[in-house]
């Protein structure tokens, strides 16, 4: 089942991908220069992401990768970014329906069941109460949440968690998503299982995925790109292409030798990055 | 495993009737034997022939019942809804708390009972008084709860609610109220007793009606068997509010 997108916002339907002129993301020299802390959190950072593509940013922490995201999210005092920026055309705003944003904490209400969670976004944007019912209903089922739906989060474990959290985050209808390490709080099988969720989502609609992580394996088993970023002050080191088929399940790929060739590529780029 | 349960805690409560039991055997006769002198401490068969005399038969004790219940139900509500609306507007004006927080820290400082001829001087004998009393109690509780919890609000839904691009009205009505509730219910629970408190002590000083008033009269011509009586029935009310208010939480917040 498809969800049912803005026409203007959509840029694929399920099965075929167009490729729209325009990037999606666009940072251009963008520095970040928190004044109180002086503080040069990244700097002269430029990266196109097209319509469609995932991208991840992996690099050591600290390294202003989170800021990125903030900053495209509009979440940062205008006056600490440089150079430029755009989002779907347009300079970051806070609050803007172009972006959904997904946390790395789950911050789902814990006095909404997991079907209040997962329509609290389309509520917020006001998106009508019977179309965000049927849209948070068909994703808590995608995420395999079918019979939880009037669980409160305290009865949910970690995992089942953060699956509400993907079916709020996928069910605004806006065509970029940004994540701050949406699965670094969860044990290993139950990330793999969730990145394979993610992906299954992402590929019905192929929306614009800027990814944040520290997870090397994560960002590689992912994404069409791999960022690879040096220690602060953040610049981009490497920018690696990920020659994998789609689509793809994440638990397959472990066990695929050009997976861990690619792996073993981005691990050594990041390690000269640490060692500089 | 079950029935285990449920024979233990039968043998707990036949262990606290035996408790009471031996204890109120001992005190009728620490009375009658002129061990301790009765005025002082009354007796329980005195007691039990009081409560039921003046509950069953004369029913003298439904009408100040009903007049100090009556009396905390509206301090109650009148502190509560006035706690709760100051508390947010508090929570969503900083500088309002700013300019308002010391006056109302020294006010609540006051003991309130002290207060209480003043009040009987302004609203006399009458409820009017009492629910004074009850009121400048009950809004302080209710208030400081509120605060708290609508401070208390996780900094991940304010960050969630910003990137959907919340208005300042749904951030506070989705996210800072309920996360709010749980605080003010147990400032409203606090709120309801002290309410009590507040009725029955302006009650003690001087009254028209209610449980205190019977009460201070009773203590003044020692008839202690009475003023015992009364005791009783105001920590069955307590007991009995403390327990609504839990049963109306659970009810409530399901979700905690």
């Amino acid at each position: 089942m498809n969800i049912a997108m803005n026409p203007t916002q959509t840029k694929a339907s399920a099965g075929t991908v167009a490729k729209p002129a325009p990037s999606s993301i666009i940072f251009d020299k963008v520095s970040v220069v928190f004044e109180t802390a002086k503080l040069t959190a990244v700097s002269e950072f430029s990266l196109n992401i097209a319509p469609g593509e995932f991208v991840s940013i992996v690099g050591p922490s600290g390294c202003g990768k989170t800021t990125l995201l903030n900053f495209a999210a509009g979440l940062l005092p205008s006056s600490a970014g440089r150079g430029t920026m755009l989002v779907n055309g347009k300079p970051p705003v806070t609050g803007s329906h172009d972006v959904a944003y997904m946390l790395a904490r789950d911050a789902l209400a814990p006095w909404r069941t997991a079907l209040g969670n997962a329509e609290l976004g389309t509520e917020v944007r006001g998106v009508p109460a019977e179309k965000r019912r049927a849209r948070a209903l068909d994703l808590l089922e995608k995420v395999g949440l079918k019979g939880f739906e009037d669980a409160y989060p305290k009865a949910l474990s970690q995992g089942m968690r953060q699956r509400v959290a993907l079916a709020r985050t996928f069910s605004l209808d806006s065509p970029i998503l940004l994540m701050d390490e949406p699965f670094g709080a969860l044990d290993a099988q139950t990330k793999l299982q969730l990145e394979d969720v993610l992906l299954s989502l992402w590929q019905r609609e192929r929306r614009t995925v800027l990814f944040i992580t520290h997870d090397l394996s994560e960002a590689v088993s992912m994404s069409d790109r791999v960022i690879v970023m040096s220690s602060r002050p953040g610049r981009i080191i490497a920018d690696v292409p990920i020659t994998l088929g789609r689509p793809r399940s994440v638990r397959a790929l472990q066990k695929e030798a050009h997976y861990h060739e690619l792996y073993s590529q981005v691990w050594s780029r990041l390690e000269e990055g640490l060692s500089q | 495993m079950t029935d285990e349960r449920m024979w233990g805690s039968g043998k707990i409560w036949a262990a606290r009737l035996v408790l009471l039991a031996v204890f109120f055997v001992f005190w009728e006769w620490a009375a009658n034997s002129k061990l301790v002198d009765p005025i002082l401490i009354g007796r329980p068969t005195g007691i039990v022939q009081y409560l039921w005399q003046e509950v069953f038969v004369t029913q003298s004790l439904l009408s100040d019942f009903y007049w100090s219940m009556g009396g905390t139900v509206i301090a109650f509500v009148l502190g509560s809804v006035s706690g709760v609306l100051v508390g947010m507007l508090f929570v969503t004006s900083p500088t309002t708390e700013a300019v308002f927080n010391p006056i109302f820290t020294a006010l609540n400082a006051m003991p309130r009972l002290a207060l209480a001829p003043l009040f009987i001087i302004w609203f006399g004998l009458g409820l009017g008084s009492k629910v004074a009393v009850g009121v400048s109690l009950t809004f302080f509780i209710v208030l400081t709860s509120t605060v708290a919890g609508g401070r208390g609000v996780n900094p991940d839904h304010i960050t969630l609610a910003r990137t959907l691009g919340a208005s300042e009205s749904q951030i506070f009505r989705k996210f800072v109220l309920p996360s709010a509730v749980p605080v003010i219910f147990n400032g409203l629970r606090l709120g309801l007793v002290f309410a009590l408190l507040g009725v029955i002590g302006a009650e003690l000083f001087a009254s028209e009606h209610g449980l205190g008033q019977t009460l201070s009269v009773l203590a003044a011509s020692f008839k202690t068997d009475g003023v015992f009586g009364i005791i009783f029935l105001l920590s069955m009310i307590g007991v009995g509010i403390s327990w609504g208010m839990t049963s109306l939480e659970n009810r409530l917040l399901r979700w905690r």
